[in-house]
């Protein structure tokens, strides 16, 4: 038996960045990861990436950032993609064929969105705060984040306001009328969230994510691959101790405060603190268990909402693939197929019934000969799996039309559910719970269990299904450590 | 029970008891009770009541909910669900049991009665089953309405026993309050427990529906000498009062139903202290109990004994020095105690026993009102008192 200061559970990118806080501060940490490699559903983000530059700053982790040019490619059904570039501050067409003025209008509403989620992102690195805690600091940052709503000025606070509930789909065809770049918008509105662009509040998940990732179009600013590796090193050189191949199966808990973990093996870890990086569900249903909650706390947890939509695909060619009218150095771009809003609420439609449509919408980067597509919607279905040979081959159909030189050696379809059993996270989520206006801020994941806090002593939570979210930042795992550093002083 | 699951078709359901009791209520008072018909007087509350209380009524309560609670783990259950500990419950026994929310408000009240280790049923007043399966997530515990497929008869006053021993329902006498176990009247095996709602000797008869006409009437074949009556609820809240049981949704609000957040109660605060056991590992609203038992209440339901004859019906309450302090859930002028008596809330100031406070009464005479200042003072909530409750063995 050993005992720590801090015990782990899940070595995803938020525990590791959780670690490394605690073990600066002098916590004797370990983090106990349940498969070989450590990083749980990073490893599928790519697109999510918006790692916080202030997490990486205050770690004194140096990820290399990427010099190149970042493109967004709206893939058109007649091959006249419309190609978006981000030089970190400026979002400018490279080609369309969408009409000069619809040109402006995306610009000007991309702007206005921009505005919109710097006011959202004030909080972002902070502590949701507690409403009515009569805590004069809880107070202070609502009054800061209404008065950051208030500086939009009058004009702006109110269209803030207008649109905050409103959908996407509404939105969008009040301001466009371009199919193609509706879609695109669209697309980022939804990926992730159980939404379709109909769906209401699926503006404030397009502004929200847009907060997180410091921008709509600016995909990876860092080289994504090299982010785990650092995370891990920094974690070793801070003197903290990682565990692989270590599954827990129970928190341990005795008069309402937890002491330690039991693992699969049976052996026990001790530990001052525990930190769940798994999912609120996974945490309470299956590594706590129900004895130690109220009811009215296990029925908030049942109906967090908490379903996947989002397969991953992954295919390697045998040789770098080439894309139809593309050129050859915009190859590190991100393609995105949502063809229009109709066809992206169409897909969504069917998964609402637990169904999958033909048609799926899909994003993908390459990186050597691999491609990954995100594929949207796939939903999570209890108790079924799929036919992975059908949504192969329908994943190669629908890739086909772009790529000139489609010749596989192998493919691999994950659906939600796969990643439900992979990384134990409930319904296959990415956010490790849907990503709405009722789980948002101190909303999330839900009443009695924001603030990275637990009904349980001395047990915390770190992952995604925090504030202020999904997405591969590893703001939840600093907020969460500065969180417990604060409780512990 | 099939024309009686259509319900479309009859918008009341009937109990299993319902050609008994249609033909003995001449007022044909009913009111609604859990979908089902029940009486609310068959004559005169006033006789009904004193039938209660000097020979024995008849009430029946088959409308009440009934859960079945199964499984390997059902006394885990049942313990995280309660706030009194049932770790010692010994089968047949019987536990009075109150459960509460996350913030320590009372949901409602029951009955738990223990089969054995893993085979429990709750009764209680309201529907509990959501609240119930919600609870037992993570249990291994099957739960079941069983409210329609068991008849129910409440036995009430100080003859029941006797006219159950003359029955032959053998060794009923020796019965201890809060137990439970299998009897044979008229040639009907069924369950009666001591357990009751008047505050005297009484029980409660258990039976299938298929057999409650055969109950029933074997209870009043004494009848050319012994007159019990058939009771309804009028006369039930009458003996309620006296014994100084709490109705959830009279004197407090069901926490599921509250829809203003001061409106709902903690045990504490109806003077239920007794039934929260704080010692136990963990139960529903344990945290919110600690802390209020350490905080100490703002209000208390006690019992008050009001001056003069005119109920205090709905009447507020003021201190001496006539600041509003209160209201009364339920009054009665209580025949057998021949005195004026209430339950009501006081704030924290005055609810030590024998603090005197007013009471507003606004008494309805011929279209006018009286008003009355009514003195009283704050007496323990339970009025009415017999050895008889809890002798053993049971007077014959």
């Amino acid at each position: 038996m050993s005992k720590f200061d801090a015990v782990i559970i899940g070595g995803g990118h938020n525990g590791l960045v959780c670690a490394s806080y605690l073990s600066k501060k002098g916590y004797k940490t370990v983090v106990l990861e349940k498969n070989e490699k450590l990083g749980g559903l990073a490893n599928y983000g790519s697109s999510l990436n918006g790692m916080s530059s202030k997490v990486l700053q205050e770690l004194q982790i140096d990820l290399p950032q990427l010099t190149n040019k970042s493109y967004v490619v709206a893939l058109d059904d007649e091959q006249q993609h419309t190609i978006i570039h981000n030089d970190g501050s400026k979002t400018s067409f490279h080609a369309t064929n969408a009409s000069i003025e619809n040109q402006k209008k995306f610009i000007a509403l991309i702007d206005k969105y921009k505005l919109y989620s710097s006011t959202l992102s004030t909080l972002m690195h902070d502590t949701p705060p507690r409403l009515k805690s009569g805590n004069s600091s809880d107070t202070w940052k609502l009054i800061t984040m209404g008065w950051k709503v208030r500086k939009l000025g009058k004009k702006n606070m109110r269209e803030f306001l207008r649109v905050l509930g409103l959908n996407i789909a509404d939105e969008l065809e009040d301001n466009l009328d371009d199919k193609n770049l509706m879609g695109l918008i669209a697309h980022e509105a939804v990926l992730g969230s159980n939404l379709g662009p109909r769906s209401p509040g699926s503006v404030l998940t397009l502004l929200y994510k847009q907060a997180i990732q410091g921008g709509l179009f600016s995909s990876e600013k860092y080289d994504f691959h090299q982010l785990i590796p650092s995370l891990e090193k920094n974690c070793l050189e801070q003197g903290v101790e990682i565990k692989n191949n270590t599954s827990v199966k129970k928190i341990i808990t005795a008069h309402n405060k937890a002491t330690g973990v039991l693992l699969e093996s049976g052996d026990t870890i001790e530990g001052s603190i525990i930190i769940s990086n798994a999912d609120p569900k996974t945490t309470y249903f299956k590594l706590l268990g129900t004895e130690p909650l109220d009811t009215d706390f296990i029925r908030r947890a049942k109906n967090f909402r908490a379903k996947g939509n989002v397969a991953k695909f992954t295919i390697t060619l045998d040789e770098k693939p080439i894309i139809k009218n593309i050129d050859k150095d915009m190859m590190n771009a991100r393609f995105v197929y949502a063809p229009s809003i109709n066809y992206i609420e169409k897909a969504f439609n069917a998964s609402k019934y637990n169904k999958y449509e033909k048609n799926l919408c899909f994003e993908f980067q390459h990186c050597e000969n691999t491609i990954v597509a995100n594929v949207n919607y796939v939903p999570y279905v209890q108790n079924t799996s799929y036919d992975k040979e059908q949504l192969t081959q329908q994943c190669i159909d629908l890739l086909q039309p772009f790529i000139a030189n489609l010749n596989i050696t192998k493919a691999e379809f994950s659906s939600p559910n796969d990643m439900a059993d992979k990384y134990n996270v409930s319904g296959g989520q990415w956010n490790h719970g849907e990503f709405e206006i009722d789980q948002m801020l101190m909303m999330r994941p839900f009443y009695g269990s924001a603030q990275y806090s637990t009904p349980i002593e001395n047990l915390y939570l770190c992952g995604a299904g925090t504030h202020p979210n999904g997405s591969i930042t590893g703001i939840n795992g600093r907020n969460a450590a500065k969180k417990i550093i604060g409780d512990k002083k | 029970m099939s024309a009686n699951s259509i319900s479309y078709k009859k918008p009341l359901l009937e109990t299993p008891f319902h050609e008994k009791t249609r033909e003995k209520c001449y007022a044909h008072d009913w009111y609604r009770w859990a979908g089902y018909k029940a009486v609310n007087q068959y004559t005169s509350a006033e006789l009904e009541y004193t039938s209660m209380r000097n020979t024995a009524g008849v009430i029946d309560i088959s409308p009440m909910h009934k859960y079945s609670v199964k499984g390997k783990d059902a006394k885990k259950f049942i313990n995280k669900l309660i706030t009194r500990d049932i770790t010692n419950i010994q089968p047949h026994q019987v536990v009075y049991g109150i459960w509460c929310n996350e913030d320590g408000f009372v949901i409602d009240d029951g009955t738990v009665f223990c089969f054995d280790e893993n085979n429990y049923r709750i009764c209680s007043g309201e529907r509990n089953l959501n609240w119930f399966e919600d609870t037992a997530i993570g249990y291994d515990v099957k739960i079941e309405d069983v409210s329609h497929s068991i008849a129910a008869l409440a036995f009430q006053g100080p003859l029941s026993c006797k006219i159950l021993h003359m029955l032959n329902a053998n060794n009923i006498e020796k019965l201890k309050p809060f137990y439970f176990d299998q009897f044979t009247i008229n040639d009907q095996k069924i369950t009666i427990s001591r357990t009751g709602f008047s505050g005297d000797l009484g029980y409660e008869l258990w039976c299938d529906p298929s057999q409650a006409h055969d109950v029933w009437d074997a209870l009043f074949s004494f009848n050319k000498d012994y007159k019990i009556l058939a009771a309804g609820l009028n006369a039930l809240d009458m003996v309620r009062v006296e014994a100084g049981f709490i109705v959830v949704n009279a004197d407090l609000i069901a926490a599921e139903h509250a829809l203003r957040p001061n409106r709902m109660r903690t045990p504490f605060e109806l003077g239920l202290a007794w039934m929260v056991n704080l010692d136990k590992e963990y139960f529903n609203g344990k945290k919110a109990l600690i802390k209020q038992k350490n905080r100490g209440v703002e209000k208390k339901l006690v019992g008050l004994d009001v001056q003069g004859d005119k109920p205090a019906v709905g009447s507020v309450l003021y201190s001496k020095s006539k600041k509003e302090i209160g209201i009364v859930t339920a009054a009665m002028w209580s025949p057998s105690l021949k005195s004026n008596i209430a339950i009501g809330y006081v704030d924290k100031e005055n609810m030590k026993l024998g603090t005197k406070i007013l009471a507003e009464i606004y008494h309805p005479e011929e279209l006018e009102y009286r008003k009355i200042w009514a003195n009283c003072k704050v007496v323990k909530k339970q009025f009415f008192i017999n050895e008889r409750r809890n002798a053993v063995p049971a007077f014959i």
